[in-house]
């Protein structure tokens, strides 16, 4: 297949994952709970969207075309969990959320950047909870060691974090400064 | 347990099944609950998503000195498989910056840069932050493959790779399909790009302007409902220019300090105005700015200024040197991105009985030596010629000739009528108009005339 491509069908389809990628990556991580479960579903997607790019309109909307795909990948991934152990999600439940994602679009997109505002406002001490929790993707229990904390405290801690992001999300989009 | 909390529980896989259960039953049937569910579950992903940011935030409390290496490298399963499918993908290969690069600086030539907390040459890499430009015209390519065109003077934030804020100024954003959605802010209304060529301008004023020149966009503003724009079709938010400025009439002067006498369009019964073809908006004998523009492309833009000094009490005779000062002003119309250098003439009014038109009646449709194709070339002379650069900032320009000094001696009716043009056209309908304060501009010099008399023996 890659000889039959055009080169510039490469090279559109890199510019178009550049610029949606985080985007794509945000959704998988936010509709499958284990890191590691999504960064496997992720790398397979790209290479679903290469393969099947010719088959991309272009002028229409990319990032949701992908979430098709993901959304596919995802529910496959589950399924095969299925078989293995007890279903973590349910898919009717999966659908739903994935839903009412594609029709807020644009609005978590915006959330999304002002998010990126807001993190580099947190302070320090937030900042490395978030990083252990979401970069190392340490359990609570990990992190309270860590930060010599009780779990409870971690707990809150990191309650207190996702509560501060999200209002100054909220603030931000709201001031339309994103 | 509130409903956030329950959720963060849920993302952090701290419920137990049964409660689990429960809250994904309830997000099926309760759409308030789904949309905060989707809010506080994509923040998750986010954040897991975020991971160049959050080593560059460690990385910047950590590690004092800026050049750490980088922490991680894309997932090499991906990159192994990239390389399968394609040799070309080869860029994913690379080790992932620690500091994000949102834009390049493509080109920068010429440019003067004040206040900016943004590296300022050519071929910078920039993270988010602030650019001031002064002088020149600047060239920013941001990874979503947006390219923005950003006009002197302007103050622009880049925010991300999608998204500006222009705080004033003027640019042009070119921006293919990869950066759809690209987002441009002014103080009062976003423009999101559907694939286009756009331009916005925004003056400290509070007036944006916003011009489709290929494709559609999207205009937001606060209390509005969103709006599509398609080509070749404009938005303005804000006040209109100021009109009916007082103006301070002076008399006829004597001399200034170093012995030029001088005479405005404000002097006696000078005047000042422009005319624009089609005169869809009447005479503008009373606006602040006197418009001047060529173009090929939309034939009811073109404009072509007139002014008219009172030389009595000049005793031109003897005169051994005549200037003419415009103070360039931002038209607010127009980009200049879209117009080269632009060459200017001045030509002198020969019938002095063509000197007595109004300023308050004055009109494309006979205007003084005026053909709609051009000037009548029977009543006019050419006195000098001068050349706008692209990008330049507002300045005041001073022409001087001998043709001039040789008009303004042969006058014989005390008032000379200087009509200017502007000779260069533009590559697109949306160029720059170009403009020079008038006498009613409430901060600039109006237009001037100064002659050096003979010297004293």
């Amino acid at each position: 297949m890659p000889e039959s491509v055009p080169s510039n069908d490469a090279e559109s389809y890199l510019r178009l994952l550049n610029a949606h990628e985080r985007s794509l990556a945000a959704y998988v991580h936010g509709l499958v709970p284990s890191m590691a479960d999504a960064d496997d579903i992720l790398q397979e997607c790209k290479i679903v969207l290469w393969k099947q790019f010719a088959e991309f309109e272009p002028g229409t909307h990319f990032l949701a075309w992908a979430r098709r795909i993901a959304l596919n990948l995802i529910l496959n991934h589950r399924r095969s969990l299925h078989r293995r152990a007890a279903a973590p999600i349910d898919e009717q439940f999966i659908r739903s959320v994935a839903c009412e994602i594609d029709r807020n679009s644009d609005h978590l997109e915006r959330r999304a950047e002002a998010l990126r505002l807001c993190l580099e406002k947190l302070s320090k001490p937030h900042r490395q909870a978030v990083f252990w929790r979401y970069f190392e993707d340490c359990e609570i229990a990990e992190i309270a060691s860590k930060s010599n904390r009780s779990e409870g405290a971690t707990y809150r801690l990191l309650s207190r974090i996702r509560q501060i992001l999200n209002d100054c999300v909220t603030k931000t989009v709201n001031a339309g400064t994103v | 347990m509130k409903d956030e909390e329950r959720i963060d529980r849920a993302l952090d896989g701290q419920l137990s099944p049964k409660e689990w259960e429960a809250l994904q039953t309830a997000v099926i049937h309760d759409a308030a609950l789904r949309q905060l569910y989707v809010e506080r579950a994509l923040l998750h992903g986010q954040l897991r998503a975020e991971r160049e940011l959050l080593t560059r935030l460690i990385e910047d409390d950590f590690a004092p000195i800026a050049l750490s290496r980088p922490r991680f490298w894309l997932p090499a399963a991906w990159a192994a498989a990239a390389a399968i499918v394609t040799g070309l993908i080869v860029f994913h290969l690379r080790p992932v910056n620690p500091i994000e690069t949102v834009a390049t600086l493509a080109e920068a030539k010429g440019c003067k840069w004040a206040g900016s907390d943004l590296p300022t040459s050519e071929g910078s890499r920039l993270g988010a932050g602030r650019l001031a430009l002064v002088e020149g015209m600047a060239t920013l390519k941001f990874e979503s493959g947006a390219t923005i065109t950003l006009e002197a003077p302007s103050t622009l934030h880049v925010l991300s790779k999608m998204h500006c804020r222009l705080i004033e100024g003027s640019l042009v954003a070119d921006v293919p399909e990869s950066a759809h959605g690209f987002t441009v802010d002014t103080d009062n209304m976003q423009v999101v790009d559907f694939g286009t060529r756009f331009g916005v301008t925004a003056n400290t004023f509070g007036n944006s302007q916003v011009l489709v020149f290929e494709g559609e966009v999207e205009v937001n503003r606060n209390g509005h409902d969103a709006r599509r724009l398609t080509t070749g079709n404009a938005v303005h938010v804000g006040d209109p220019p100021p009109h009916d400025q007082e103006v301070t009439r002076s008399t006829p002067t004597g001399e200034s300090r170093d012995g030029w006498l001088t005479a405005t369009t404000a002097t006696g019964r000078g005047k000042d105005a422009y005319v624009r073809r089609g005169d869809a908006h009447g005479p503008t004998g009373a606006h602040p700015l006197l418009m001047v523009k060529h173009t090929e492309l939309a034939a009811n833009n073109e404009r072509r200024i007139f002014l008219t000094f009172d030389l009595s009490n000049m005793p031109l005779r003897n005169a051994v040197e005549a200037e003419l000062t415009l103070d360039v002003e931002p038209s607010g119309l127009g980009f200049s991105a879209l117009v080269p250098d632009s060459r200017f003439s001045v030509y002198g009014l020969l019938d002095d009985s063509l000197d007595n038109w109004a300023e308050s009646e004055v009109i494309w449709n006979g205007a003084p030596a005026s053909l709609d194709g051009g000037l009548d070339l029977q009543s006019v002379t050419k006195l000098a010629d001068f050349e706008i650069r692209r990008g330049a900032p507002p300045a005041r320009v001073i022409i001087s000739s001998a043709e001039l000094l040789q008009f303004l001696r042969s006058d014989r009716n005390s008032l000379a009528t200087l009509i200017l043009i502007r000779e260069t056209g533009e590559f697109d309908r949306q160029g720059l108009v170009h403009a020079f304060a008038s006498k009613e501009h409430p901060r600039a010099f109006p237009p001037t005339l100064r002659v050096k008399p003979a010297e004293h023996p």
